[in-house]
């Protein structure tokens, strides 16, 4: 590590140095192994150059040379096990904690895509939470004929406990956790929409952390946006939605210590500087209003937000069996005492029906084109489209409409001809319940395996705040990268890594089409093989 | 690439890359506001102080025994029971070594009562039980507790049982004893240095300074019960009452403190009724006092308090026989347990059935 460019810096805020010539004063050697074809590399294009933007990163590493790069990937493992940044998973009923996987060779996005995904993002998010509102009153979108009724009515999803409800600016989904991918020719799309209890961003946050402490030489080439501001807009999107004047009291509330997500409920808890409820530890009293079990007392609750599933939230309301949530719940936020973020029944906007029909919903309401493309979605209770699916099954995704995790999904090209039947059949008895979508190749980034870098498959997830004062978007998000070869399964808890996602004030590479506004009505889309990550909601 | 910045919707209130100079939190923050601490938060933050404290204490017990041990002639030696004894865990032991071992083997061998002590199956206060509760607890009231807090202790929990093995021989042994009694004072260190004086730190302070007592008062309790027998004329006296004094880390603060060579009387009115030295019962007493002022609703407790505080002040600690020594810390004991359980009731248990919000209803 150069350390001189150290003091060569200070004083200099502008000036950001070159990356140290290597030792011979000639160029870096490139990774001669590192072969990205058939697919579409964030880093390294197809002939083995690296793109504008990671020019200085790819030098670097190649400089750095493999025992250097295993050396620093073992002081991360070793920094992420010690400040206990864990996920956990259940092997028979018993949850374990592992340390959460991460790979140390950021992925880099040209700061002009993201202006662009970021419009995009914060777009889709005002859309849907207009299409929410309007589920719960008037269901425009139904009798102007945008959205079959149902679509909203028939849903699962649907709450009718929140019909005529008017949560603070008509917001409904104040955080969202969107799923990206990039096709094989780079073109930039949204696969899912969560818009429940989206998790994650305390992986994103840790990451960039652990990432300063292993590769500090890097943030000094680049100008990388900061990540950390998420948790103070975080902080002032929940304190916009509180029904009390002055200053609210803000709870997070979780299942409890044994949830797969508990890290990130506390983690967040911590950063935010308020408590980490349990169900046990609130309680709702006559007077409509939430109070929390002190040491003082009862003490009143203004802001929730909740990482409990609508579902438990209140066992008055919705499953009776429910021990995580708080009876009188849902008549507190119904009275408008008590503001629950994100508000129940938002789901009704994050399922993959419904994702078929956003860009109608984005022109429907904002009277905009999407900015973001939308995977062609076919619907299976239409006969066209199901006729279609079952006539092209290899070549396509198949999911059920309203689970998440990636429960039920089918690889076409990967199935045998028997799930294939099995599957067929399925789509036959009840078309409702299935959507089908093309495969896509999803992009690669270069990561380090068994001491050598080879391109392996990655998706990204964002987070977006919506309040009735404004939006934010997290600058990047969390890349999640499957770490077998050729594998499309990015989840944590099947052997999923991460990365850190870098937003850098660098060109982007002239060369690509990113595919941002040139068409995304759901059945259109670009041409070639559609495609498809199926380990989504990996830490939901 | 088309131009799409024409499509960008009015909702983002900021460009990207413009985030510094925004005031990111709620107005009015400078002025401060008013933090609640959850009754399940307190009993988490207060029992992570009584682990954090009882994996230290016996780990010095067991480190101090271990150096004294060595000293002292071959058939002169007390074994390895009052360890036992002092932790409490004497019928956990039988329990689970009585199907190991033979019938005649009358004395405990030292290889299991430390493994027993250190991370035995069934001993729910072994070294690294209490560090295991400890961890959980932290984790449990991150949102209370400094970041770097919680990091020190799962570092050391986890380097505890990464090493786990060494702790076989008496050479590694120490080594890893060390470790868990620097690992501790490094906990309390960073709590002592990073966080705020508030009503979670009060907790913190009441469960370590309870527990200190009440190790203290099982230190004397099993000590002296080996010890008095042959009294001040038995030449390693001197070496017993300075191994209770290591045990708590207060030789050397006995040594400046009282004019005295360490003997029975001198050393039971250091470690019940010094008021500055922090192992003694005395000090224990008053710091637990002083927290319990600061807290809401703490009367009774600090009633408890009080009164445990008057029972050690007035034992006639130099003139106790055998008998009155026991029977005095055993009272002493009950008077922790009694402080104990007023918190348990006015915190972590209280009823909310008629209470009235603390803050008034619109």
């Amino acid at each position: 590590m150069d350390l001189t460019h150290r003091s060569a810096t200070v004083g200099t805020v502008d000036a950001r140095p070159e990356p140290p010539a290597p030792p011979d004063g000639g160029v870096a050697p490139a990774w001669p192994s590192y072969d990205p074809v058939p697919y579409f590399d964030e880093l390294v294009g197809p002939g083995g150059e690296p793109r504008p933007a990671a020019e200085a990163l790819w030098q670097h590493l190649a400089r750095l040379g493999p025992e250097a790069l295993s050396e620093r990937q073992e002081a991360a493992e070793r920094e992420i096990r010690a400040i206990g940044v864990t996920f956990t998973v259940y092997d028979g009923g018993v949850g374990v904690d592992r340390p959460w996987p991460f790979d140390i060779i950021p992925r880099i996005i040209p700061r002009d895509h993201w202006q662009i995904i970021e419009a995009g993002l914060v777009q889709r998010l005002a859309a849907l939470n207009l299409f929410i509102d309007d589920c719960y009153h008037d269901q425009r979108a139904v009798s102007e004929g945008v959205v079959p009724a149902d679509l909203v009515t028939g849903s699962p999803n649907f709450r009718r406990e929140c019909v005529g409800v008017d949560p603070p600016g008509g917001i409904w989904a104040h955080i969202c956790g969107s799923d990206l991918i990039r096709d094989d020719q780079g073109f930039w799309y949204v696969l899912e929409d969560n818009l429940r209890v989206p998790s994650g961003v305390s992986y994103l946050l840790e990451n960039r952390m652990v990432t300063k402490h292993i590769f500090p030489e890097m943030f000094r080439h680049y100008s990388i946006e900061p990540v950390d501001p998420y948790v103070g807009r975080l902080a002032s999107t929940l304190a916009s939605v509180s029904p009390s004047t002055g200053d609210p009291t803000i709870v997070v509330l979780t299942p409890g210590i044994h949830n797969s997500a508990y890290f990130e409920h506390a983690f967040l808890a911590q950063q935010l500087g308020v408590e980490l409820v349990e169900g046990n530890d609130l309680v709702v009293l006559d007077d409509d209003c939430v109070y929390a079990r002190t040491i003082d007392g009862l003490e009143r609750v203004d802001v929730i937000y909740r990482r409990v599933d609508d579902l438990f939230i209140d066992p008055e309301v919705f499953r009776p069996d429910s021990m995580l949530g708080v009876p009188g719940l849902m008549r507190a936020w119904k009275a408008g005492r008590v503001a629950l973020v994100n508000a129940p029944g938002a789901g009704i906007a994050d399922d993959k029906k419904v994702y078929s029909y956003v860009p109608d919903i984005i022109r429907f309401y904002l009277d905009e084109e999407p900015i973001l493309w939308t995977v062609p979605t076919y619907r299976c209770n239409d006969p066209a489209s199901r006729a279609h699916v079952l006539a092209n099954l290899p070549e396509l995704v198949v999911k059920p409409a309203n689970e998440s995790g990636g429960y039920g999904v089918l690889v076409g090209s990967q199935a045998t001809a028997e799930e294939l039947a099995t599957a067929a059949k399925e789509i036959e008895d009840d078309p409702n319940r299935w959507v089908a979508q093309p495969i896509i190749q999803l992009s690669t980034a270069p990561t380090l395996c068994d001491d050598e870098i080879a391109p392996r498959h990655v998706d990204l997830r964002p987070f977006t705040l919506m309040g009735p004062d404004g939006a934010y978007v997290t600058r990047g998000g969390l890349t999640r990268v499957a770490r077998r070869k050729g594998s499309l399964v990015v989840n944590s808890s099947q052997g999923g890594g991460s990365k850190d996602t870098w937003v850098v004030d660098a060109p982007a590479d002239p060369g690509i089409n990113a595919g941002f506004g040139t068409g995304t009505d759901g059945a259109g889309g670009p041409p070639g093989d559609a495609g498809h990550d199926h380990g989504d909601e990996a830490t939901e | 690439m088309n131009d799409t910045t024409t499509q960008v919707p009015p909702a983002a209130d900021d460009a990207p890359g413009h985030d510094e100079g925004v005031p990111d939190e709620v107005e009015g923050a400078e002025e401060g506001r008013t933090t609640m601490l959850l009754a399940r938060m307190a009993e988490a933050v207060y029992w992570a102080g009584r682990h954090l404290e009882r994996a230290e204490g016996t780990a010095r017990i067991v480190q101090v025994h271990t150096d004294a041990h060595v000293d002292m002639p071959v058939g002169e030696d007390v074994g390895w029971e009052p360890l036992l004894a002092i932790a409490g865990v004497d019928s956990e032991f039988a329990e689970a070594y009585s199907a190991a071992e033979g019938p005649d083997d009358a004395r405990a061998a030292e290889e299991d009562v430390v493994e027993f002590l250190l991370h035995g199956d069934g001993n729910a206060s072994s070294i690294l039980a209490s560090l295991t509760a400890a961890r959980e607890n932290l984790r449990t009231a991150r949102p209370v507790i400094p970041r770097e807090a919680w990091e020190a202790c799962n570092n050391l929990w986890l380097s505890s049982t990464d090493h786990l093995a060494e702790a076989d021989s008496r050479e590694g042994r120490v080594r890893w004893l060390r470790r868990i009694i620097a690992g501790c004072q490094c906990i309390h260190g960073i709590l002592l240095g990073t966080m705020s004086r508030d009503e979670a730190m009060s907790f913190l302070v009441l469960g370590q300074n309870i527990e200190r007592a009440d190790l203290t008062t099982r230190v004397l309790d099993v000590r002296s019960a080996y010890l008095h027998p042959r009294g001040a004329d038995d030449p390693y006296d001197v070496v017993h009452w300075m191994a209770v004094l290591r045990s708590l880390a207060a030789y050397q603060p006995f040594r400046r403190a009282m004019p005295a060579r360490p003997q029975g009387g001198s050393t039971l009115r250091f470690l019940l009724q010094d008021d500055r030295f922090p192992r003694a019962v005395g000090a224990c007493l008053t710091e637990a006092r002083a927290h319990l002022k600061a807290l809401p609703h703490s009367e009774r407790a600090q009633e408890a308090c009080q009164n445990a505080s008057m029972v050690v002040a007035s034992a006639p600690v130099t003139r106790l026989t055998l008998s009155g020594l026991a029977e005095f810390l055993e009272d002493v004991q009950l008077a922790l347990v009694e402080i104990h359980e007023r918190i348990d009731d006015a915190y972590f248990r209280p009823s909310f059935d008629g209470w009235e919000p603390a803050i008034a209803t619109p």
